[in-house]
């Protein structure tokens, strides 16, 4: 019906404006941040010279930019086992029958649905040693535990990974769920009859018929992790030091506070050449994991 | 069949033991951070914790209306997410019904553009864009931040709506033609309030991202404070820590309760949002 030549112009006037705003938005900004990562810039000082591929080369020399790239690793890689391993177990339990099943579902969506910096900003008076909640929560069982989570960079980067799975974790798990519940019980009842326990049944049914999706989504949440910006800029501020200063937020404090936007654009490039990297391998994958 | 009722009581009791320490481990932290909010700001520094007030009191809520500016925040929140959501809803309509109804090779490329440009992080736009928005007199404005508002939702709302749109059979619209509609009657009366149910849970999903957007404000906007960002700008205490908890906490609590009714009350569409899309909040 709508072959006909006279509704060329409609569609295309009709997709205008979203393209328009995502040009500006998006591709634009893209196009400039390669454009400047070329160039040394000091606003303050007002200098801009073309230095080629410098800004790139100060970038894998850089101490702070090493730790960031280091702690960015650690941070996705901790926080991505938390996801799979309890994700899973979550989803699991969730998908169980039992009185009370929904209200579970909805408590769950609770994380998902706050933002990230209303929780990071309570992480923050949480991990406090002396009034914070963690530690009262210890205390009840170990009195004499004394721990100022913040202060150490082992245990900073632990809290961080630790909020950021209490806050994503539960998401994680209901798009497991949406996988689990394709799962016919037939299956189950099959292999009950063949002598099957539910271990088996989770590790010989379960796992092989939802590890695919779970593929596509631990690519998704990696690629969400390693942009991950806010719950570093309200609950510790990349301290103590630059030892939870994830490249996100790198980026913003060369951008914005050291206003060395050459130098923040490298970084960019590079965080967008990983991302780009990446939803290509999420793409080949959701095409060659087929059953 | 297996009958319902054949589960072993133990059994029963460990999912339920299970369900209630999830339920603990999310609802406490929140409960902690309501009982903070109306605790007087002394009586925080307690140890061991008090999960319940000696002295509850509202000065902290009544310190950020008349101090911080809680309401005109509440209401800039509410003209921009509003809007954001109306004006959005409006373009990724339109965009996602050429998309579903209309096939040339452009616009195939466009729509792989939109879904590719979803991939950008917005830490690597940030700069550039700011510049932008500077120099053509977009920064701190109401219509720069509703443009970039709903420059983050479109993606995704034009990719559900769009597979909405694919279910709808084209032969409702030709038989709507053949009865004498015209191209924008048959999709105002005849395949919009089809798309209803879709655009209910797009509209929910979407509040909940717009609410929570806190990069956008965050980096291009000063003026103008919205709730997500003015938790970070609360005045700083001489306690230890610098962090005035009682205030954030208030502060947190009010960003926090409207999303618990909301998320109690459309459940079921929220879940069918995120299980459609995979959005990220």
């Amino acid at each position: 019906m709508y072959a006909s030549k006279k509704y060329w112009m409609i569609a295309w006037i009709l997709v205008l404006p979203a393209l328009l705003i995502r040009i500006f938005t998006t591709i634009y900004p893209i196009i400039e941040t390669f454009h400047i990562s070329l160039f040394e810039v000091k606003l303050l000082q007002g200098i801009r010279k073309f230095v080629g591929l410098d800004n790139y080369i100060q970038l894998f020399h850089d101490s702070k930019m090493i730790t960031s790239i280091r702690f960015t690793a650690i941070f996705v890689v901790g926080s991505m086992i938390g996801h799979i391993v309890l994700g899973i177990i979550l989803a699991l339990i969730l998908n169980m029958k039992f009185r009370g099943q929904k209200v579970l579902r909805t408590i769950v969506l609770l994380p998902w649905a706050m933002p990230m910096v209303v929780i990071a900003m309570a992480s923050k008076w949480a991990f406090n040693n002396e009034y914070g909640l963690i530690n009262d929560f210890i205390r009840r069982f170990a009195p004499s535990f004394n721990l100022d989570w913040l202060i150490y960079t082992n245990t900073a980067r632990s809290a961080v990974i630790a909020v950021d799975l209490w806050k994503d974790l539960p998401f994680f798990a209901i798009l497991v769920l949406a996988g689990l519940q394709f799962i016919s019980s037939d299956m189950y009842e099959a292999a009950k009859i063949d002598g099957a326990g539910s271990i088996r049944s989770f590790f010989s049914i379960t796992l092989p018929l939802i590890s695919r999706n779970i593929l596509m989504l631990s690519i998704f949440f990696t690629m969400w992790r390693i942009t991950s910006f806010d719950v570093v800029y309200a609950m510790t501020s990349g301290g103590p030091g630059e030892s939870t200063a994830l490249i996100a937020y790198r980026v913003t404090t060369e951008a914005f506070t050291n206003l060395n936007t050459g130098y923040a654009a490298s970084i960019a490039v590079v965080l967008f050449l990983v991302m780009a990297v990446l939803s290509g391998l999420s793409m080949s994958a959701a095409k060659r994991v087929d059953y | 069949m297996i009958p319902k009722n054949s589960r072993s009581v133990p059994l029963t009791l460990t999912i339920w033991g299970l369900a209630a320490i999830v339920a603990f481990l999310i609802l406490f932290p929140l409960w902690w951070i309501f009982i903070s909010s109306i605790t007087p700001a002394g009586e925080l520094f307690s140890k061991p914790v008090k999960y319940w007030p000696v002295h509850p009191t509202l000065d902290s809520y009544r310190y950020l209306i008349k101090n911080v500016g809680l309401l005109p925040k509440i209401g800039n929140t509410a003209i921009i997410v509003g809007l954001s959501i109306l004006i959005g809803m409006i373009i990724s309509v339109m965009a996602a019904f050429s998309f579903a109804r209309f096939r040339t090779r452009g616009l195939s490329i466009a729509v792989g553009f939109l879904l590719a440009s979803m991939l950008i992080p917005d830490v690597v736009t940030a700069r550039p864009l700011y510049d932008f928005l500077r120099s053509v007199h977009l920064y701190d404005t109401y219509t720069g931040l509703i443009i970039l508002y709903i420059s983050g939702i479109l993606p995704f709302t034009i990719l559900i709506l769009q597979n909405y749109l694919n279910d709808i059979p084209v032969s409702i619209e030709e038989s709507a033609s053949i009865d004498g509609c015209g191209f924008f009657q048959s999709m105002f009366y005849v395949t919009i309030p089809l798309l209803r149910p879709a655009l209910a849970t797009v509209c929910i999903v979407n509040f909940i991202t717009c609410l929570n957007n806190f990069f956008t404000p965050l980096f291009y906007s000063n003026g103008i404070s919205v709730l997500s960002t003015a938790i970070t700008q609360l005045p700083l205490r001489d306690n230890m820590y610098a962090v005035p908890w009682d205030l954030v906490s208030a502060m947190g609590w009010i960003i926090i309760l409207p999303i618990i009714i909301f998320v109690a009350i459309f459940q079921r569409q929220i879940m069918e949002g995120i299980m459609a899309g995979g959005v990220k909040g």
